[in-house]
């Protein structure tokens, strides 16, 4: 309070040591690997018997599960048919996802990425290095129970619910 | 004559009642303020993965604490009344000196942080990522412009260019913050992730921005506006009070409804060539009375000392009344005023008004001689009407400087730890007062002062 007392100097130090340990402080309490992220779009998606992978938190068990589900069918049909089915548009902060997917025999074989949001360099960059990665981890799980890529939140976010709806859709 | 008021004498004849200043309640809330802030953005992250994550992160944190930050350093500039007759023009400016200082480093935190990361992240050189990051995304450009604006408003402010620097042009430099500010908003909402993802985030700094906006326009413009529309205020006369100090008299209408306490100072502006684009703080030196205020001014600078040169009839723009150097200060009976040289002005108005039982009352004025001591014949008039005592210590005549040492001021007021006192006067003067006040056993939250040091 009283100006006669004030030392500039010790203010600016004590300014800059609190701020500096205060923001590695909130950096270091968030965690630091990848968590899966929910997804308020999948809640919307038609509820199937599979859907219970459908929740991202519950993670590679029922994920399992349902592939495993995936190839009783097969395994009853006898019959191997190439199905493709398009996923839901998914609207993200920076543009629309949506892929479309392939299955051989009931089994996800390829993700093809129809939109993505690429209008600016920095969106093509993030697609270019997020999208294999999610495909690769989405054909891994056989599902869509898979992690966001750091980064590129959002397209991950996209991806997982658009790649969700297309599983749904294919009655897997 | 101005003293003597009955406007003077019924303000003298108040009960006294401390009023608490809200300072801390008001810090409270900032530091409230922030930590909402902070949630918000620990909320909208879900992980932070890798260093160039970290540093986005940090960038992101920076970027809106830098943007309350600056919200809270127009607001202290609003010239809210709670503010500045409550907190203290004084300590508010001192608030937002030091706010200021601490918004534009985050900004730049902000701006290295957010860029290094993005870098990284792309893995591309830093300047081109600067460029992309200003061309591709929404309302960059904007920001750019407006970060630019803060950092030329903060670097005049810096001590040194300050100093150098005439006032007026400082001050009209300054205004470019509220473009800044404007400019820089827009791309907050459009590439911040916390707003993007939430529509209650939005709101609430659209409340924000539009609470300060709204205070801005208010107390800074109609505020005014309103007041000079209904006082109409005009110099009526100048008067050498002593060599260098000048009093104006100025008339107008209803001036007891200024809400002007003795301790109190405006804005003045005098609308004649020269003085018409600055607006300088003074004390009142005397209780207004209903048609007639005063101001007593020592010339040391451009605009003090053509106020001597002053017309009547000139037109004045005033605004006010500002400062928290009021009766609402004192918490007891007592009262030291301790004045120097020009510090006498708000001491003559408070030596007339601070309600007192005779004998409670003391002035102690320093000036160089005896010639100096401005509106002495008033001084000793009031100090007779309200038994009042009224000291003076002024150089010797070989120029030596009379010592108020804790001793000295004990020895005249054995309770002088009893005492509230006021002071004002040159800024060397006045530290030195406040150390030998805190000697002589004075407690700190005692010693009433204002001071325009930033």
């Amino acid at each position: 309070m009283n100006p006669f007392r004030t030392n500039p100097m010790r203010r600016v130090l004590l300014g800059t040591v609190a701020t500096v340990s205060g923001v590695t402080a909130l950096l270091a309490l968030k965690p630091h690997t990848q968590t899966a992220v929910a997804l308020p779009q999948t809640a919307a998606s038609p509820t199937t018997p599979s859907a219970g992978a459908s929740s991202p938190a519950s993670a590679s068990p029922s994920a399992s599960s349902s592939t495993k589900s995936t190839k009783g069918t097969k395994g009853t049909k006898g019959t191997t048919t190439t199905k493709t089915v398009t996923g839901d548009t998914i609207q993200t902060r920076y543009g629309p996802v949506q892929v479309q997917i392939t299955l051989k025999a009931g089994k996800l074989s390829a993700v093809n990425v129809l939109q993505v949001p690429q209008d600016n360099p920095r969106d093509a960059e993030i697609a270019q290095y997020s999208v294999p990665v999610l495909t690769q981890e989405a054909l891994a799980a056989q599902s869509a129970s898979i992690n966001s890529v750091s980064g590129a939140t959002y397209t991950s976010q996209g991806y997982i619910s658009s790649l969700q709806s297309a599983l749904d859709k294919s009655g897997n | 004559m101005i003293q003597n008021s009955r406007a003077g004498r019924r303000l003298a004849m108040r009960r006294i009642r401390p009023r608490r200043s809200p300072a801390v309640p008001l810090v409270v809330l900032a530091w409230l303020g922030a930590a909402v802030v902070m949630w918000m953005w620990w909320n909208n992250t879900p992980n932070v993965v890798g260093t160039a994550n970290q540093l986005i992160a940090a960038g992101r944190i920076t970027g809106l604490l830098g943007a309350y930050t600056i919200a809270l350093v127009i607001a202290q500039m609003a010239r809210v009344p709670a503010l500045e007759s409550r907190v203290g023009s004084d300590r508010v400016a001192r608030w937002h000196a030091m706010s200021g200082r601490y918004a534009i480093s985050l900004v730049v935190a902000h701006v290295v942080l957010t860029i290094w990361g993005y870098s990284e992240v792309s893995k591309t050189g830093v300047v081109s990522e600067a460029v992309t990051v200003v061309t591709d995304y929404p309302d960059m450009l904007m920001a750019l412009a407006g970060t630019l604006m803060l950092l030329i408003v903060g670097f005049v402010s810096a001590g040194a260019l300050r100093r150098r620097m005439r006032y007026e042009t400082w001050y009209y430099l300054h205004l470019l913050t509220y473009a800044a500010v404007f400019l820089t908003f827009w791309h907050q909402l459009t590439t911040g992730a916390e707003f993007i993802a939430s529509a209650t985030a939005r709101t609430a700094w659209y409340a924000l921005y539009l609470t300060v906006a709204g205070l801005v326009v208010w107390y800074r413009v109609l505020t005014p506006v309103r007041l000079n529309l209904r006082h109409r205020m005009r110099v009526e006369a100048t008067v050498v009070e002593a060599p260098g100090i000048v009093s104006v008299l100025i008339s107008g209408r209803k001036l007891h409804r200024l809400g002007a306490e003795a301790g109190q100072f405006f804005r003045w502006r005098f609308l004649t060539p020269g003085l018409r684009w600055s607006a300088n703080p003074y004390s009142l030196s005397a209780p207004p009375r209903p048609g007639l205020l005063r101001i007593t001014v020592k010339a040391v600078g451009g605009h003090s000392s053509a106020l001597g040169t002053l017309k009547p009839g000139t037109r004045v723009w005033a605004e006010g009344p500002y400062g928290a150097l009021t009766a609402a200060r004192r918490s007891r009976g007592k009262v030291l005023l301790l004045a120097g040289g020009a510090g006498i002005t708000p001491m003559r108005a408070l030596f007339e008004t601070l309600p007192a039982a005779p004998g409670d009352l003391t002035l102690l004025y320093r000036a160089k001689s005896t010639e100096d001591l401005a509106l002495w014949r008033e001084l000793k008039a009031i100090a007779k009407e309200r038994g009042a005592r009224l000291m003076y210590a002024v150089n010797g005549p070989d120029g030596s400087r009379p010592e108020i040492t804790p001793d000295g001021l004990k020895a005249r007021l054995p309770d002088i730890d009893r005492h509230d006192v006021y002071l004002c006067g040159p800024p060397g003067l006045a530290a030195e007062w406040f150390h030998t006040l805190r000697e002589a056993g004075v407690p700190e939250r005692r010693i009433h002062h204002e001071s325009f040091e930033l």
